[in-house]
């Protein structure tokens, strides 16, 4: 176990930061805008952690930095973000479809320049030495942190999904003008979900900040909102759990490959270094190939409900349902 | 049908002039201010330049947005591959990292061939990529948005196997490509309108000129041809021009085709203005390339060169000493144009059905 935690801790702890991710970006998307804005926010996260812990709360050594104050950090992030979210969401919601995730990537990469050329965010060397609350090499205690978030997320959302604001969100993704006409406000929701999403990556943002003791414009870019969207799709997009398990699979399938695969006894040493040098080829191809086969994630609303439908119908009423062949009809 | 009353067409009859004129007095400020800024003639020069290969590297986005209503993510990894075909057929080896280090093609091209070359051998991988990652999926009638990450997937692929193969070097093509050439002309100073005389890299001409002949030719292809015709019939509706005759995978391989010829010598265009950066050399090129189309209207190809001139050209007059948040120059404007122009510079504004 001690060797596990030693091997895996910081991958698991990574895992629960992008399902947090996930969530962020899935938010938006049930209420049916493809917002790649998460990035942005969780950058911004990042950069709130890391000043209030090098500038302000400063005077703690090296692992005594009090947890709390990390949870406040995270509380602030979340409310930071919270702030771009409605300067850049009001204006950019009204776009629809492709033009939003667009709108999104160029929010994201003009944070990025910015923060690249800021002195008081550290420029291209970022900010370092954030301070870490835990002793450890492993990173795993930040499980103390991350899973909470990640949990507090999903029961969010779960309880989101049942509630009137998550059904106004579902009735705007299905069909926006039906939804508007029923009463539901688009452009209130579409913010409201905008806006939620950020606040999870600015929390996200500001942990990972601490986590990996420096911050700077590399962590929150183009390629990181790829890699949350491919989360949301691979995992599902219909239900909370879908871009929770997205996220761990895909964070830990690089990893696994790498440790346990590649490292497997009596593997062909041609093979075993492909699958370590090409193992982000094999995550491409895993990503078109996944979209292939299982369009609506591997997680969807159907997986549980139809398992019990299948147990409840009975052998025989199955047998006696006629069978229609494509010639007869 | 609806009625329109005569107060509202009046209405609408002046908000065309006033945005006419509004535009046209925008125009010709702008060019007295390039015309009268210190070292304005010359940053456009260098903005058209370099705005030339942007409006290509555009049009390989927008023809098959254009037919599919889908961006093909992997455009930047085509344009990469490009880069990378071109510098292999001249007879460059292979650095000393990746599977292949130190090996060569046992034969060298001259690097007009070797550039038409990479531009076919990327064009070969923009009929791949159709066939693995848009066919499937559009045979499933699958949504749009799971055929962009699966274009994404395929970019992830294919910039990590160049950098399996080939090592994440830094590559520059031979010097002098195309032989002895001065390595920049002086057009002097017209007449004393500038300050400073004019000076332009010969290579910035030869890429000027390059990009311009390439638009010109696929101008003339899609207009001027029956397969062109062909091309804006499916772009106008697909299943009609299917039930026509017209094969509708056959145009789409040939968009696929054309598209990843177009960014092929892009790449190979900028790995002559810099180097090739390694495998990730696309990856901003390809984000860029995103805000050109928007600026110029989805789908709308004069619209996809406009707007890669145009960011060229607002690239080339930040100050020098701001020259660090050039990169965000082009994202702030197609953030802008989808706040206020969402339907692009040429673009009319998209009638919302139900």
């Amino acid at each position: 176990m001690e060797g596990f935690f030693s091997t895996y801790g910081s991958a698991i702890v990574q895992m629960a930061l992008a399902g947090v991710l996930a969530l962020s970006l899935y938010l938006p998307l049930m209420a049916g805008q493809l917002s790649l804005a998460s990035p942005g926010f969780y950058a911004v996260g990042g950069y709130v952690a890391a000043l209030l812990s090098t500038q302000v709360f400063t005077g703690f050594p090296n692992g005594s930095y009090p947890i709390l104050l990390v949870v406040l950090e995270m509380v602030v992030a979340g409310a930071i973000s919270a702030l771009f979210a409605l300067i850049i969401g009001i204006p950019s919601l009204r776009l629809r479809g492709i033009y939003l995730a667009l709108a999104t990537i160029a929010f994201v990469e003009v944070l990025r320049v910015f923060a690249l050329n800021q002195p008081w965010l550290g420029g291209a060397v970022g900010i370092y030495n954030i301070p870490q609350p835990f002793f450890s090499a492993t990173r795993v205690e930040y499980l103390l942190l991350a899973l909470p978030l990640l949990i507090g997320a999903m029961l969010f959302v779960a309880r989101l999904e049942r509630s009137r604001i998550g059904r106004a969100f579902v009735a705007l993704r299905e069909d926006e003008l039906a939804a508007s006409a029923m009463g539901v406000r688009p452009t209130y929701y579409k913010v409201l979900a905008f806006t939620m999403g950020a606040v999870l990556a600015g929390m996200a943002g500001a942990l990972n900040a601490h986590i990996l003791n420096t911050w700077n414009a590399r962590q929150g870019t183009f390629d990181l909102a790829i890699l949350i969207l491919a989360y949301v799709l691979v995992g599902g997009s219909r239900t909370f759990l879908g871009p929770v398990i997205g996220g761990a699979f895909l964070v830990a399938l690089p990893e696994i490959i790498l440790r346990e695969v590649a490292g497997a006894p009596g593997l062909n040493p041609a093979i075993a270094t492909f699958l370590r040098d090409g193992r982000l080829i094999l995550f491409g191809v895993l990503i078109a190939v996944s979209v292939f086969f299982f369009p609506y994630g591997l997680i969807t609303p159907n997986l549980f409900k139809r398992r019990k439908k299948t147990k409840a119908l009975p052998v025989e009423a199955a047998k006696a349902t006629p069978k229609v062949s494509r010639g007869e009809l | 049908m609806k009625l329109v009353d005569q107060s509202s067409q009046q209405y609408r009859r002046l908000w065309w002039f006033a945005s006419r004129g509004f535009a046209a007095v925008a125009i010709v400020l702008l060019i007295t201010a390039i015309l009268t800024a210190p070292s304005g003639l010359q940053n456009l020069f260098n903005g058209l330049a370099i705005g030339g290969v942007y409006a290509i590297f555009a049009l390989g986005y927008t023809l098959i947005f254009s037919i599919l209503r889908i961006i093909n993510f992997a455009h930047g990894a085509i344009f990469t591959l490009g880069a990378y075909f071109t510098y292999f057929l001249t007879g460059a080896a292979v650095g000393f990292n990746g599977l292949l280090a130190n090996q060569r093609l046992p034969f060298e091209l001259p690097f007009p061939v070797a550039m038409i070359g990479g531009g076919l051998l990327a064009g070969l991988c923009g009929i791949l990529i159709e066939r693995v990652a848009f066919r499937p999926l559009r045979n499933k009638g699958a949504d749009p948005l799971l055929t962009l990450v699966s274009s994404l997937g395929v970019a992830v692929a294919i910039v990590n196997i160049i950098q399996l193969l080939v090592g994440a070097e830094i590559y520059s093509y031979p010097r002098n490509p195309f032989g002895e050439m001065p390595a920049a002309l002086n057009l002097g100073t017209f007449g004393g309108l500038t300050q400073r005389p004019i000076i332009i890299r010969t290579i910035q001409v030869i890429i000027f000129a390059v990009s311009m002949v390439t638009v010109v030719l696929l101008t003339y292809f899609i207009n001027g041809t029956k397969t062109g015709k062909a091309l804006r019939a499916v772009a106008e509706d697909a299943t009609t021009s299917s039930l026509l005759g017209i094969n509708t995978n056959f145009l789409i391989l040939v968009t696929f085709f054309i598209s990843g010829l177009v960014g092929g010598i892009a790449g190979t265009l900028v790995g002559l203005s810099v180097n090739v950066s390694g495998p990730y050399f696309g990856i901003n090129f390809g984000l860029k390339g995103l805000a050109v189309i928007v600026l110029g209207g989805l789908g709308d190809i004069p619209g996809a060169v406009v707007g890669g001139l145009v960011i060229g050209v607002a690239e080339a007059f930040v100050p020098s000493e701001y020259v660090a948040y050039k990169e965000a120059i082009a994202f702030v404007v197609l953030f802008l144009v989808l706040l206020l122009r969402p339907q692009g510079l040429l673009g009319r504004a998209a009638v919302q059905k139900v």
